[in-house]
C-alpha cells in the first residue's frame, strides 16, 4: 500500500516531473525528426529575414506599390476599416460568448445546486436530473471548444459561404465555450460561506447563490471576459488568412505582393490593440481587487446624502463599463448584413450540398449504404489520420515545453519583485547596476507582451518564410507566443505571493537567483505545473490548426482536404483534431486538479 | 417560560463517525448560552441542528415550537428568517458595499426579486435604518465602502449589523471571536450579548476561550466528543469540570 500511495504522488515529485518532460521531449523530436540544423535558415530566407527585419523599422504609411488604379481608397482609410472590423468582430463574438458562457457556465456548475435531500425519491430524482444537465452541458462546451476557431471558420464557410455572422459564430462559439467551463469552475471553487449565511436566513437557494456566490465570482468573470476579449482581436485577424478582410488578410495579401513594410503597419496596428485592451484589463482588474479609498472620507455624523455623495467610485470602473456597452451595441448595430449577400435559396442550396457531402463517398455513392463506412474510416485514420495526429501532439508538447523553461529562466529577471532594486523587499544597499538590472527586466516584460500579442498564427507564417517548410517554425511561434504568456504569469506568481523564505534568503545575503533557486522556484514549482498543463492544452489546440500553413499534421490534411474539395475528409480530420484537443483537455484537467489537491493549500486563483 | 429551542435525544453522524450523542438541551427565550468544548467536540454542529442546516437523526429538533423534521421547504424558510447563524469566516460578501451587506440580512423576507431591488435601488429609509444600526455599531461611516477594505473587526460589526438588521429571534454564533486578538474579543462579546439582551434574542454561541465564556455567559453547557458532559451556570462550574473537558479531548 505504501509502495502505491507513494507512486499516485508522482506528480508531487518535481524530479520524475522533470524527468517525464525531458523524456517527452526527446521521443518527439525523434517523432518530428526534426534536426537542429534545420533550424539553419535557408540563403533565401536569410535574405527574406533581413529585408523584412529592416522593413521592421520602416512601416508603409501609403501604399508601396506605384501604379494604382484610380478606385483605391486611401491606404490609412484601408487600414483602419480592416481594424475597425477586426475589433468589430471580436466585441460581437465576445458579447455573444460572454452571455452563452454565462448561461451554460451556470448550468454546468454544482454551485447553483439547491440543497436536496437525497433520501427522499423526488429529491433523488432531482438530483439525477441535475447532474445530468451538468454532464451535457459541460460536454456540448467542451465540444465547441475542442475545435479551434479557424476550423468553425472554414466549415461555416463551406457550408453556407462568406458572411459576418458566419465570421461571428466562429469566435463566438469555441469562446463561449472556453467561458462556459471557467465560469463554471470559478463558481464551484467560490467561498461558499455567504450563500450559507443566507440560506440559514430563509433566503431561497436562488437568492443566496445569485448574492453569495455570483456576485463574488463576477469581478473574476468580467476579468477573464477581457482577456478573452483581447484574444479574440487576434483570432479575428487571422481569420483574415481564410479570406475575411480582418487585418489577417491584409497580412497575407501584402505579403503575397511583396510588400514587406506593409505587413509591418498591419503588425503594429493589431499590436496596438491588443496591447490598448491588455492594458485596459489590467486596469480593470487592480480596481477590481484594489479598490481606492473615496477621495473624501466620511465621517461618523454625515447624514445617509452626504455618505452616498462621498461613497468611493471608479471613474475607470464607470468609464470602462460605457465603453464595453457602447462598443458592443455599436458592433452589432454598424452591420448592415450580417447574413451573406447571396439569397437565401442559394444559401440553402449551399448548405445542403455541404450536408450531402459530407458524408463519406463511398457511402454516398452507393446509396447510402453504411457498410461501406468502415474500409473507407480505415484506409484515412491509418495511417495518415494518426501520423499526423501524432505529429500534432508533439508540435504542442514540444513547444510548451520549451516555453516553459524558456519562462522559468526570465522569471527570475522579468518579476518585479527581484528586478528592482531591494529584491523581495529586503533593502539591498546602494549599488550601480540596479538602474541596469531594473530596465533589463522592463526590456523583458515588453518582449513578452510584444511576443504573447502577436498572433501564433501570424507567427509561424512569418517563421515559416524564413525556415522554409519543417516543423521548427511551427515550434518556434508556439512557443515564442506560450513563452510571452507564461513569462508574465510566472512573474505574477512569484510577485504576489510574498515569500518568507526567499526573503529569508535574501536577508542572509543570498543573491536574488540564488533566493529564486532556493525558495521561490520550489515553493511555486506546481503552480508553475499548473499554469504549463492549462498552456499545453491551448498549444495542442493551435498546433491542429498551425499545420494549415503546410507542414505535415492534422492541419495540413484538413487544409488538403478542403482544396481538393474532399468535405467528407476534411470533416473527419476536423473531428479527429477535436478528439486530440478533448483528450488533452481531460488529461490536462484531471492533472491540474490532481496537482491542485495535492501540494496547493489556498492562495489566489490567476485570472487566465 | 417559554422555550425557544428544544432538542430531545439528539445524535448525528458523519460517516460512521458519531459527531453527536443523546443531545438534551433546552434554551430559553432570550436566554444567553455559551457551548464550550475541545476541537471536534461538535460544537459547530450541534449549531448547525438548531437552524436546520443539519437534520437530527435521532429524537427531535423543535425550535420555536415547530418540529424541525416535519417542516416542509417553505416552512423551514418562514422559520429561518427569525434565526440567524454567524459563522467563524463572517460570510460576507466582499465585493459588495457596507450597505448591501446589511441589507441582505432581509434576503429571507423579502425573496429574490424583493432582495434584487433592495440591492440596486435603495430605499432612502432602508439606508437610514441601516446607518442608525452602523451608529450604534460605531462604524456609521463606512455605510458605503466596499466591504473587503474594512478592516477584521470592522467586518465583524458589519456581520452583526447584518444579523440585527434580520430582526431574529435568536442568533447563532459560530466561535466568532476565534481568530482575533483578546482585547476585540472582549469588545465584540459586548456588543452582542449587550445588543442581545436590550432585543431580547436568544443568543447562542459556541467558544474556544473558557475565560470569555464564563465572564460573558451565565449558563456553560460543556461538549466532548459528541456528548454533553454539564449544563450548568457558569458560577457553578469548577476549574476542575473545565481541565477535564479538555484534557481528555487532547488525547
Amino acid at each position: 500500500m505504501k509502495e502505491l500511495s507513494r507512486w499516485r504522488n508522482w506528480l508531487g515529485s518535481r524530479r520524475l516531473t522533470l524527468l517525464a518532460a525531458l523524456v517527452l521531449f526527446v521521443v518527439g523530436l525523434l517523432v518530428l525528426g526534426a534536426r537542429l540544423d534545420d533550424l539553419k535558415p535557408s540563403k533565401g530566407g536569410l535574405e527574406l529575414a533581413g529585408k523584412f527585419l529592416g522593413a521592421a523599422f520602416q512601416p508603409a504609411l501609403g501604399y508601396e506599390a506605384a501604379d494604382l488604379p484610380s478606385t483605391t481608397p486611401p491606404f490609412w482609410e484601408k487600414v483602419g476599416r480592416s481594424l475597425v472590423l477586426t475589433l468589430r468582430y471580436a466585441v460581437v463574438a465576445m458579447s455573444l460568448a460572454l452571455v452563452g458562457g454565462m448561461v451554460f457556465g451556470i448550468l454546468g456548475s454544482r454551485a447553483w445546486w439547491p440543497v436536496l435531500n437525497q433520501h427522499s425519491p423526488s429529491g433523488w430524482v432531482l438530483l439525477w436530473v441535475l447532474r445530468t444537465v451538468r454532464i451535457v452541458v459541460r460536454g456540448t462546451a467542451t465540444l465547441a471548444r475542442s475545435v479551434h476557431e479557424l476550423l468553425w471558420a472554414l466549415l461555416f464557410l463551406t457550408a453556407v459561404g462568406t458572411s459576418p455572422l458566419a465570421a461571428v459564430l466562429a469566435i463566438a462559439l469555441p469562446y463561449g465555450g472556453t467561458m462556459a467551463k471557467v465560469f463554471s469552475e470559478l463558481l464551484d471553487e467560490q467561498d461558499a460561506s455567504a450563500a450559507g449565511v443566507l440560506r440559514s436566513g430563509g433566503a431561497r437557494s436562488s437568492a443566496a447563490f445569485f448574492i453569495g456566490v455570483g456576485v463574488r465570482t463576477f469581478p473574476d468573470l468580467i476579468t477573464y471576459a477581457l482577456y478573452r476579449l483581447e484574444c479574440a482581436v487576434r483570432s479575428s485577424a487571422i481569420l483574415g488568412f481564410m479570406g475575411i478582410p480582418t487585418l489577417g488578410y491584409h497580412i497575407a495579401t501584402a505579403y503575397e505582393d511583396g510588400h514587406l513594410r506593409e505587413i509591418w503597419t498591419y503588425l503594429y496596428v493589431l499590436l496596438a490593440a491588443v496591447i490598448v485592451i491588455d492594458q485596459w484589463g489590467s486596469l480593470v482588474r487592480s480596481r477590481l481587487s484594489r479598490p481606492r479609498p473615496a477621495r473624501e472620507a466620511g465621517r461618523a455624523e454625515d447624514s445617509v446624502a452626504e455618505l452616498h455623495r462621498k461613497r468611493p467610485r471608479s471613474l475607470v470602473l464607470r468609464a470602462s463599463v460605457v465603453t464595453a456597452l457602447m462598443a458592443v451595441a455599436l458592433g452589432w448595430m454598424t452591420e448592415k448584413q450580417w447574413q451573406s449577400s447571396l439569397p437565401a435559396e442559394r444559401r440553402q442550396a449551399n448548405f445542403e450540398r455541404f450536408l450531402h457531402e459530407v458524408v463519406p463517398h463511398p457511402v454516398r455513392e452507393n446509396g447510402n449504404d453504411w457498410r461501406e463506412f468502415g474500409p473507407w474510416l480505415k484506409e484515412r485514420i491509418w495511417p495518415r489520420g494518426m501520423v499526423a495526429l501524432h505529429r500534432t501532439f508533439h508540435i504542442g508538447t514540444i513547444a510548451i515545453l520549451v516555453a516553459g523553461c524558456g519562462a522559468l529562466m526570465a522569471v527570475p529577471f522579468a518579476a518585479r519583485s527581484l528586478a528592482g532594486r531591494d529584491a523581495l523587499g529586503v533593502p539591498g544597499g546602494r549599488e550601480r547596476v540596479s538602474g541596469l538590472r531594473a530596465g533589463a527586466g522592463r526590456m523583458l516584460r515588453v518582449t513578452a507582451l510584444v511576443m504573447r500579442s502577436i498572433p501564433e498564427y501570424i507567427l509561424a507564417f512569418l517563421l515559416l518564410q524564413v525556415f522554409g517548410p519543417t516543423v521548427w517554425p511551427l515550434v518556434l511561434a508556439l512557443a515564442l507566443h506560450n513563452g510571452g504568456i507564461l513569462i508574465r504569469l510566472g512573474s505574477e506568481v512569484v510577485d504576489n505571493r510574498p515569500s518568507r523564505a526567499g526573503q529569508v534568503l535574501v536577508a542572509q545575503g543570498g543573491s536574488r537567483r540564488s533566493s529564486f533557486l532556493g525558495s521561490l522556484l520550489p515553493e511555486s514549482f506546481n503552480r508553475f505545473l499548473l499554469l504549463i498543463f492549462y498552456r499545453w492544452e491551448t498549444c495542442i489546440r493551435e498546433a491542429t490548426v498551425l499545420g494549415m500553413l503546410g507542414v505535415l499534421s492534422l492541419g495540413s490534411l484538413i487544409d488538403e482536404a478542403n482544396t481538393r474539395l474532399f468535405y467528407d475528409d476534411m470533416i473527419l480530420y476536423v473531428l479527429m483534431g477535436a478528439l486530440l484537443v478533448f483528450a488533452g483537455d481531460v488529461v490536462s484537467d484531471l492533472l491540474r486538479l490532481r496537482i491542485k489537491r495535492g501540494a496547493i493549500g489556498s492562495g489566489g486563483r490567476h485570472s487566465f | 417560560m417559554k422555550v425557544d429551542i428544544q432538542l430531545t435525544d439528539a445524535g448525528i453522524s458523519f460517516g460512521g463517525v458519531h459527531a453527536l450523542r443523546g443531545v438534551n438541551l433546552s434554551i430559553a427565550e432570550g436566554e444567553q448560552i455559551c457551548i464550550i468544548g475541545p476541537s471536534g467536540s461538535g460544537k459547530s454542529t450541534l449549531l448547525g441542528l438548531m437552524n436546520g442546516r443539519l437534520l437530527t437523526e435521532t429524537g427531535s429538533v423543535e425550535v420555536l415550537g415547530q418540529d424541525l423534521l416535519q417542516l416542509t421547504a417553505r416552512q423551514m424558510r418562514e422559520l429561518r428568517c427569525g434565526l440567524v447563524w454567524v459563522p467563524q469566516d463572517l460570510g460576507l460578501v466582499p465585493n459588495l458595499r457596507v450597505l448591501q451587506n446589511v441589507l441582505c440580512g432581509k434576503a429571507g423576507r423579502l425573496g429574490f426579486l424583493g432582495l434584487l431591488r433592495s440591492l440596486l435601488l435603495t430605499r432612502m429609509s432602508e439606508a437610514e435604518e441601516v446607518r442608525s444600526l452602523l451608529e450604534r455599531l460605531g462604524i456609521p461611516e463606512k455605510l458605503y465602502e466596499r466591504t473587503d477594505t474594512l478592516s477584521g473587526g470592522q467586518q465583524q460589526r458589519v456581520a452583526i449589523a447584518r444579523a440585527l438588521f434580520q430582526d431574529p429571534v435568536a442568533i447563532l454564533a459560530d466561535e466568532p471571536v476565534a481568530s482575533v486578538d483578546p482585547g476585540r474579543a472582549r469588545s465584540l462579546l459586548e456588543l452582542l450579548t449587550g445588543v442581545a439582551r436590550d432585543e431580547g434574542i436568544t443568543l447562542v454561541m459556541s467558544l474556544h476561550h473558557v475565560e470569555l465564556a464564563r465572564e460573558f455567559f451565565p449558563r456553560l453547557v460543556g461538549l466532548q466528543a459528541g456528548r454533553v458532559v454539564f449544563d450548568q451556570s457558569a458560577d457553578e462550574t469548577t476549574d476542575r469540570q473545565l481541565r477535564e473537558l479538555y484534557a481528555t479531548g487532547e488525547k
